[in-house]
């Protein structure tokens, strides 16, 4: 993969009036990458996402999406797909309209009829978007946001509102156009999407990024787990354990192979059934939540 | 910018409540005005002209500026096209055009129609110059109100102020003339170009001294597009 930088985020803020929702925020997104950035609630990712789209100023510090200020728009943009967290199409154009009016003035050039096919709205093309179920609007959103195939999309929380067959559809979109060497800049609240695709992640808390790498470099800084839950009359086990709030029990450990070992064969020697049982790394959102407990 | 007012014009057509704004309410006034002036024939016609050009401005301009952007600021439209590499400008004229052509065209059938029910404008370029300060005036002010206007609905409480306001200056100067107030009637907004249109209607003063009276509206103009330049926004108020 190409090292160049598509977007060099350095020092950036951004101030409402006394809140200072982004906080010294630095990345970049090298060519043909999916870079993710997550975070938790009002963690700043929507402001931040915004500013290096081009929607808002930042108070201080430097945004370069291909080398250039991204409010620049009549040079960036027709390289740029949006797809807005809201879709904000006109209720009274019809879904074919929306799509044409919004090409149209990305300055690409595409098939109206061929965008609508790849987001499976082909049938509803003369609908006006009034009628568009949730689904529906989220599915028009990433048509103008691939429109014309550009060589960057920001995709913002691009499944909410999605079944899984539309979920899978929109995946298996932005799986060709990476192959075609587009770079992805994603958010969403559903981890796994992330940890499924990302080639790097960062994560962003109260204002500022406080991890970012692989999904294998992120978990790896927190121990694997075992977690299983025991009838009440199990003997006392072998391993130190934590008790979580629904009676399950949680072993953190950062020799996986051995714990397990020792905790199978003590429940084979107690004859105890070791329900629910599940093992391995730590996941994304352990990450997480250890980010709000590290705050805590 | 052709796009979106392509767009724009589909809208337009396609909701009724911008549609009877702009084309039925104007068309019905004019229509008043035009039979009032078949019974009371002492009625002056300049002062008349004057009265149907604000009010097809005023209403079918103003009031549909105000309430479109609104609404497209409201339903997140605006943030989209700003999502495009269209400028800022473009936007703004490709959703104006329509509304700024129409009204445009629903003038001249209006002063037309009065043209073939009473009598010709004595200085025709006078009254299109007079037109379209009016026109630029309204389509400042109301880009200006629509910065302070949060929804549709909101706009049916933003936009009275001005519309009152000018609306009753351009009759009162219309009807009364400049003779006395002088001053204050020509800086009042709609003023000037309400003597304008009536100079131009009913001749009796020389082009040249008319001329002049386009200065206090294009000021007027001035100060409305400093006002949106700062009071206009393109997203929601969080």
């Amino acid at each position: 993969m190409p090292n160049t930088p598509v977007i060099d985020v350095e020092r950036l803020n951004v101030r409402y009036g006394d809140f200072h929702a982004v906080r010294d925020l630095s990345f970049q997104v090298r060519e043909g990458e999916l870079y993710a950035l997550l975070g938790t609630n009002g963690a700043g990712k929507t402001s931040a996402l915004e500013t290096v789209e081009g929607h808002r100023a930042a108070s201080s510090g430097t945004v370069r999406v291909f080398g250039r200020s991204p409010r620049e728009r009549r040079t960036v943009r027709p390289r740029t797909g949006v797809m807005l967290q809201e879709s904000g199409f006109s209720p009274d154009l019809t879904v074919q309209e929306s799509v044409r009016l919004i090409g149209a003035l990305t300055r690409r050039t595409d098939d109206v009829g061929r965008v609508l096919d790849l987001v499976g709205l082909t049938r509803k093309a003369r609908t006006r978007v009034a009628q568009l179920s949730g689904g529906e609007k989220r599915r028009l959103d990433f048509a103008t946001a691939v429109y014309g195939t550009p060589e960057l999309v920001f995709l913002d929380e691009p499944t909410t509102g999605l079944d899984i067959n539309s979920r899978d559809e929109l995946w298996t979109a932005v799986d060709r156009m990476r192959e075609e060497g587009t770079t992805v800049v994603l958010t969403t609240h559903y981890l796994e999407e992330a940890q499924q695709r990302a080639d790097r992640i960062g994560l962003m808390h109260r204002g500022s990024l406080r991890r970012e790498g692989t999904v294998a470099e992120l978990t790896r800084t927190l121990p694997a787990v075992i977690r299983f839950s025991l009838p009440d009359t199990a003997p006392e086990l072998p391993l130190p354990v934590v008790r979580e709030g629904d009676g399950s029990f949680l072993v953190e450990t950062p020799g996986l192979q051995r714990d397990l070992h020792i905790l199978l064969g003590w429940a084979q020697d107690n004859a105890v059934e070791l329900r629910g049982l599940e093992a391995g790394p730590t996941r994304l959102d352990d990450v997480f939540r250890a980010l709000d407990t590290a705050d805590a | 910018m052709l796009p979106i007012a392509q767009s724009e014009l589909i809208q337009i057509f396609r909701n009724r409540l911008v549609l009877v704004t702009m084309l039925v309410l104007p068309a019905a006034f004019s229509a008043f005005y035009i039979y009032l002036y078949d019974l009371v024939p002492a009625l002056d016609l300049g002062a008349t002209a004057a009265i149907l050009v604000f009010l097809v401005v005023v209403l079918g301009l103003y009031s549909t500026t105000v309430t479109t952007l609104a609404s497209r600021r409201q339903n997140l439209f605006l943030k989209r096209l700003r999502s495009t590499a269209a400028g800022d400008g473009e936007i703004i004229s490709g959703l104006l055009l329509p509304v700024t052509v129409i009204t445009l065209v629903q003038t001249a059938v209006v002063l037309g129609a009065l043209t073939v029910f009473a009598e010709a404008p004595a200085h025709p370029l006078l009254l299109a110059a007079a037109v379209l300060s009016v026109v630029a005036m309204m389509v400042g002010l109301g880009l200006a109100t629509a910065g302070v206007t949060n929804s549709p609905d909101h706009a049916q409480v933003t936009t009275l102020p001005v519309l009152v306001g000018v609306l009753a200056v351009s009759g009162w100067v219309g009807f009364t003339g400049t003779g006395e107030l002088t001053l204050l009637k020509r800086l009042l907004p709609g003023g000037s170009a309400s003597e304008l249109v009536v100079n131009a209607w009913n001749g009796g003063t020389a082009v040249a001294d008319s001329l002049w009276l386009l200065a206090p509206t294009l000021a007027w103009v001035v100060v409305a597009l400093v006002l949106a330049a700062r009071l206009f926004r393109w997203e929601p108020r969080v």
